[in-house]
């Protein structure tokens, strides 16, 4: 149950939004979502696997990302996602309703 | 949906995502391991990453969930689980299962019997529109209903009624049946043509009767029953047209009804057995003012009752409608007071005297249910804190307290549903067995009482909401308390002992309880009480004693074999004179309405020079040695003998009541005074005062004592002495019963025995409705004490255990014996003391329901409260008694040892 704490503790429903945006660059395997996002957040977000294969596996139930087995860099086989456009659209959703919050909660910590 | 069409497809696909989902988390650990061996040796990093992917097991259901119905596939799991550990712990099994089964099994049987009288729908079309009519009078005392109409009313009403589609009339009356084998007392109606088409069902065979022009050919028709064909008439396929005699008349079968056709007269007093006979009405043409008939109509569709019944008002108040001055068994509506007319629905009113019972009876089961369920929550709660390992150790490994929450509660439905289905069971064998053992008379019934998919349903929702009741509770709290233990696991330290809080609920559960089994045996007692206080109301007569007991055999005389008053007589005088010397008998007489005999004709009367009284008398035409066979008190004056016959003068004897009232000398000055019957078919000549007797209650034990004139009977030429009840005082009652019985035959052969029964049958039936009542809830009071027994025992037994380091400590300290009984039993003296306080408290707020219920009682009665207080305590220190004697054995080195 408690999968998301400590420093990396997420904001409700951003993992989802993240992996989003990290597909939207280009089709990757889970192992390499989560490299991404640790090395582009400097190590400040880690991304367990306990939470992102069940929420890869939510988001391909609602159909926002296709999966398929190709070849990995490395020469192995491995599963790759893509976002669909189903996907694409729910990132648009997602970046608006997030930057809504961050905005609110900063204007929040900013009145003294 | 998409996803759900996704979701749809793992269901085949399956096999192929479980080993996607495997292989692409060994990749993730490969891939883990590699990063990781960049900064450390190899075997080191593989299981570095290992480690960090951690409870892979959990984390591949978890991916998974999102493709399955969760829902089902753990319900699954759950239930099998379930059914496991009720395998593994039998006694604990048992113990739920039989209280869930006699609790729901109760409470499916009081509710398949409450739906079947008061909301099963009646089997008509739209019953919901067939309605009951009576007219109703503000009077001194409250309202006055009548709710039977003369036919000329019916008449007129039935011309003009725009609210209605149908208006038919009823008369439930005696029937025999001769001719056809023994002859046969059958149930009938006599209905108005119309009848059937109101119900909107009729006959199968043959049809219905002829309205209109019609109606006068089916004078002599008759319709009859689907089980009266197939039993008295032998399923005989050409019925329709043949005879058969009814009361001595031949009539022509006309119709069969279907099978499933019933119609149970509903009257004033409830509801009569299903007819098997119906007759035309013979009221036709009838401008007499007796209003006898019942009327039934459907009203159209889209009106509501009210627009009925103002309809309806304006009508009884029109004198050319309904004349005033009908009498009916309840009275005469007066003439110039507004008469509202009011419409009931047939089931409501059939159900009328019963819905507050079956109410009640209701919520006593709901008690019992719930004290049944807090034992169940007891017992699982005891069980779980002894489990709390296996379930600390669960959470350790990750199960989420939703998920541990919800597996418990599978285990409890799972008990419940299994209860359930013995306590179905249960139920089908409780009203098979009992229903056939109550009488119309104390639960009147118009439809089917089964239990059916409605009544099953309702089952099944309380086995889920007992299910709910007795699992929530403890499984929040268990696994809160366990939650706690994991983590404690998780981080190594010890578990925490200790059971505080799980305690304290279970102490308030027990508590809730006893206030619950209090307010039940309250109710009990205080039905118990009224029912003493009723039975010892003498009711004026002495229905038996050293003499022997008295006797009744009950025929009607119909009108074919005796035309006329003078060979009633004669045939009533042929046989008492036969009957006076059966041996055995010590004196018999005869009278038209016995007590208790259900029939009572009262009507107005005058006194020779004094007003004219302003109550009503009853009117009994009763032969020579009448007083004495029913061991009525003479208080002056002589009795009737045999030279009172139709020649001699006319003469009376009075109750005690009418002398009170109208004679303020004393009986003395009654003497020699002269009387005279009004109103009635039997309006007399002025009657002659020969005697006093003592008062009776003729119509049962709780209502006042009747005014009564005493006619003889050789002296009465009206319909009434059609009616006659011999009666005999006899020690050896069954053969006289049969002597009497032998007489009668050898007077009129065809004539049906209508009942035979003692006065004291008689008295006893008439308080058989405060019997049932008492003997219903008494049954479930004492279900719930037993119940609420086995909970205290419960509580102490566990806590004796529980506590068992404590009381070693203490009797190592010096305590006594005594101290420890007293510490075990002083708790639960304050447990049931607790609930005791709560319950009286409840019983208080809730007896009054009970209001209309007693005699002689009021809902808060001082003696049943104190002693039913001091019976609960009681039994709560019995129930406790046995933990506390296993505290005082418990050896002290060895209590201690074991921690």
């Amino acid at each position: 149950m408690n999968e998301t704490k400590g420093k990396n503790e997420l904001l409700p429903g951003t993992l989802e939004m993240l992996i989003l945006k990290t597909l939207s660059i280009q089709p990757m395997h889970g192992y390499g979502i989560a490299q991404h996002i640790r090395t582009i957040s400097r190590s400040v977000l880690t991304v367990e696997e306990g939470s992102l294969y069940p929420a890869l596996q939510r988001m391909l139930v609602k159909g926002w990302v296709s999966a398929e087995w190709k070849v990995s860099a490395n020469n192995r086989r491995a599963r790759f996602y893509t976002l669909t456009p189903a996907g694409r659209k729910q990132l648009g959703v997602e970046e608006s309703r997030f930057s809504q919050v961050f905005g609110a909660i900063m204007r929040v910590m900013k009145t003294t | 949906m998409g996803s759900l069409l996704r979701r749809l497809l793992f269901l085949f696909r399956r096999d192929r995502l479980d080993r996607d989902l495997e292989e692409e988390l060994r990749f993730h650990e490969e891939m883990t391991a590699q990063s990781l061996a960049d900064d450390m040796g190899g075997d080191e990093a593989r299981a570095a990453a290992r480690r960090r992917l951690g409870h892979s097991l959990q984390l591949r259901e978890r991916a998974r969930e999102p493709w399955t119905f969760v829902t089902v596939e753990t319900l699954v799991q759950d239930v099998r689980h379930a059914l496991r550990l009720m395998r593994r712990d039998p006694a604990f099994t048992l113990t739920a299962l039989a209280t869930l089964a006699l609790g729901i099994g109760l409470s499916t049987a009081i509710f398949s019997v409450a739906y079947g009288v008061l909301w099963r729908p009646l089997p008509y079309p739209h019953p919901d529109r067939l309605v009951i009519l009576s007219a109703a009078q503000q009077a001194e005392k409250g309202v006055k209903t009548i709710w039977t109409w003369a036919p000329v009313s019916y008449e007129a009403l039935a011309q003009r009624l725009g609210a209605f589609d149908h208006l038919a009339a009823y008369v439930s009356i005696e029937a025999q049946l001769t001719g056809r084998g023994e002859p046969l007392q059958v149930p009938a109606v006599e209905v108005s043509p119309n009848f059937f088409t109101t119900l909107g069902v009729g006959p199968v065979r043959g049809r219905s009767f002829l309205t209109a022009a019609g109606a006068a050919e089916d004078d002599r028709a008759a319709i009859v029953s689907d089980r009266l064909w197939r039993s008295a008439l032998k399923a005989d396929p050409a019925i329709v047209g043949q005879s058969i005699t009814i009361n001595g008349v031949p009539r022509t079968v006309v119709g069969v009804l279907p099978p499933r056709f019933s119609f149970r007269p509903v009257i004033r007093a409830g509801t009569l057995p299903e007819a098997d006979v119906f007759l035309p009405s013979r009221s036709p043409g009838d401008q007499g003012r007796s209003a006898f008939l019942y009327l039934l109509g459907r009203l159209k569709p889209a009106v509501t009752k009210e627009r009925a019944e103002a309809e309806l008002t304006a009508l009884v108040n029109d004198p050319s409608v309904v004349a005033p001055g009908a009498l009916a068994p309840e009275g005469v509506l007066a003439p110039n007071v507004r008469t509202i007319a009011r419409t009931a629905g047939l089931q409501e009113y059939g159900a009328g005297p019963v819905r507050t019972l079956l109410l009640v009876v209701l919520g006593a089961v709901a008690f019992v249910l719930l004290i049944a369920c807090v034992n169940v929550a007891n017992l699982q709660m005891a069980r779980l804190t002894a489990r709390r390992g296996e379930l600390s150790v669960r959470m350790a490994l990750g199960a989420g307290r939703r998920r541990v929450v919800r597996q418990l509660l599978t285990e409890t439905i799972v008990l419940s549903l299994a209860g359930a289905a013995f306590g179905v069971l249960l139920a089908r064998i409780a009203i098979d067995l009992t229903l056939p053992l109550v009488p119309q008379a104390v639960l009147p019934r118009l439809g089917r009482i089964e239990i059916d998919g409605g009544v099953l349903a309702f089952s099944v929702a309380l086995t889920l909401v007992s299910g709910l009741l007795i699992g929530l509770v403890p499984a929040l709290r268990v696994s809160r308390t366990a939650l706690a233990d994991g983590r404690a696991l998780h981080a190594g330290e010890a578990r925490t002992t200790g059971d505080g809080p799980g305690e304290r609920l279970r102490t308030l559960l027990v508590v809730g309880q006893v206030a619950m089994t209090l307010v039940l045996l309250i109710g009990a007692g205080l039905l118990m009480h009224s029912f003493v206080r009723l039975t010892s109301v003498s009711p004026g007569f002495e229905a038996s004693g050293r003499d022997g007991v008295v006797s009744t055999v009950r025929v009607m005389l119909p009108e074919t074999f005796f035309d006329g008053p003078e060979r009633i007589h004669a045939f009533a005088r042929g046989v008492l004179d036969r009957i006076r010397y059966l041996p055995g008998v010590k004196s018999a007489s005869l009278v038209n309405s016995p007590p208790f005999g259900r029939m009572f004709i009262q009507g107005e009367f005058s006194i020779e020079g004094q007003p004219k009284p302003d109550f009503d008398a009853g009117r009994p035409k009763i032969a020579a040695g009448y007083f004495r066979t029913m061991g009525i008190p003479l208080l002056a004056g002589r009795e009737f003998t045999e030279a009172d016959t139709a020649d001699a003068s006319k003469v009376a004897i009075v109750s005690e009541r009418i002398v009170r009232e109208c004679f303020p000398g004393g009986p003395g000055e009654a003497l020699g005074r002269r009387v005279r019957l009004d109103g009635l078919n039997d309006a007399s000549e002025w009657m002659t005062v020969v005697g006093v007797v003592a008062d009776i209650r003729h119509m049962g034990l709780d209502r006042d004592v009747q005014p009564m004139i005493y006619v003889p009977f050789q002296q009465d030429r009206s319909d009434f002495v059609r009616l006659v009840s011999f009666v005999a005082r006899t020690t050896t009652p069954a053969t006289v019963v049969e002597g009497i019985r032998t007489e009668i035959r050898r007077a009129a052969p065809d004539l049906a025995i209508t009942a035979a029964v003692t006065m004291d049958e008689a008295v006893a039936a008439s308080v058989a409705p405060p019997r049932f009542r008492m003997l219903v809830l008494g049954l479930f009071a004492l279900a719930a004490t037993l119940i609420a027994t086995c909970g205290i025992y419960g509580l102490m037994a566990y806590a004796v255990t529980q506590r068992r380091r404590e009381i070693g400590v203490r009797v190592a300290l010096g305590a006594e014996r005594r101290d420890v009984l007293r510490l075990v039993l002083g708790r639960a003296l304050r447990v049931v003391a607790a609930g005791v306080v709560l319950g009286l408290a409840g019983a208080v707020a809730v007896t009054r329901v009970l209001r209309t219920f007693l005699f002689g009682v009021t809902p808060t009665d001082p003696l049943a409260f104190t002693v039913v207080t001091a019976v609960l305590m009681a039994v709560g220190l019995i129930a406790a008694w046995m933990p506390a004697r296993r505290a005082t054995r418990i050896d002290p080195v060895e209590a201690l040892r074991a921690e």
